[in-house]
């Protein structure tokens, strides 16, 4: 990989961001893999058992190497509940999934859903994070994105 | 219909809030504390769902293959960059790009696993995608 040079230092969380897209589609095998044989409920359950203890052990490996570093004071308590909201996800996911929606009409919503709330959240600096303006560039993309991914989710995957 | 619409919609809100919720607690920690705290209380409602009513370990369950048990770690590893990655550059160009990045990897999955997908459609959405990409990162 070429080293990035001042001026295209942003390029890389941009293609992080892609790559972690990579992550999302072999956790979701997996965790459907698991559901086939027990059921969405079991299979977030587990994923979430087993989460826990791998982050317990990248924990203990990583925190002796100074990870960790706050860049803001103490946290307040709503920000601990982050988990709450993807269980949930879980529940509302396999309720629509099971629904005529099917797999697809349950992720074009659930991408539409994405959208809103993130355009909410960048405009206002929802939930203490930065107030963000969207620039021409990033509408071109995004809008590149969004369609790209619908037209997929509607008419590309034959598994779905 | 309308329900089962409502509960997609909400589900696509509950991701995109987790990941604003989780971005704000790594501020004051770091992207793996927040996610570990993500697994923890996520773990912790579930388990008390399941005590309510029932159905954690559903017959059969036990039979699924040793490698679908890495879906958990791999989740530590998403929610992490996804915290990382919503301070740097926002919620909206970081949804959109894992949204992209899923979307691109699951065609490649689907042809690997001998499904094929439906070309116009896939390849055009990929093109899309990839410039969509290629756009976002191309900065002054």
């Amino acid at each position: 990989m070429e080293t990035p040079a001042a001026p295209r230092r942003r390029a890389l969380p941009f293609l992080f961001a892609f790559a972690s897209g990579g992550i999302l589609t072999l956790m979701a095998h997996k965790n459907g893999t698991l559901g086939h044989f027990g059921g969405p409920f079991f299979a977030s359950w587990m994923a979430h058992g087993a989460g826990t203890v791998a982050a317990i052990l990248l924990l203990a490996v990583l925190f002796r190497r100074g990870e960790g570093k706050a860049l803001k004071g103490r946290a307040p308590l709503w920000a601990y509940f982050g988990g709450f909201s993807g269980a949930l996800t879980v529940i509302f996911t396999a309720k629509a999934v099971n629904s005529p929606l099917a797999l697809s009409g349950t992720l074009a919503l659930g991408l539409a859903g994405q959208v809103v709330f993130s355009l909410a959240a960048d405009k206002w600096g929802l939930f203490g994070l930065a107030k963000r303006r969207l620039s021409l560039k990033d509408a071109a993309s995004l809008g590149l994105i969004g369609l790209g991914s619908a037209l997929i989710i509607l008419f590309g995957r034959a598994g779905l | 219909m309308m329900l089962a619409a409502l509960f997609a919609f909400s589900a696509g809100l509950l991701i995109s809030l987790s990941r604003q919720i989780n971005g704000r607690l790594s501020l004051s920690t770091s992207p793996l504390v927040a996610s570990f705290w993500n697994h923890v209380v996520g773990l912790a409602l579930l388990t008390a769902i399941g005590l309510v009513i029932g159905g954690i370990f559903p017959p059969g369950a036990e039979e699924a293959p040793w490698w679908a048990y890495f879906g958990g770690p791999l989740g530590v590893i998403f929610v992490a960059s996804g915290s990382w990655l919503i301070v740097r550059i926002g919620a909206t160009n970081t949804a959109l790009l894992v949204i992209g990045g899923q979307m691109v990897t699951g065609i490649v999955l689907d042809l690997l696993s001998g499904q094929k997908p439906v070309l116009w459609a896939s390849a055009l959405g990929v093109l899309m995608i990839i410039s969509g990409v290629w756009i976002s990162q191309k900065r002054n």
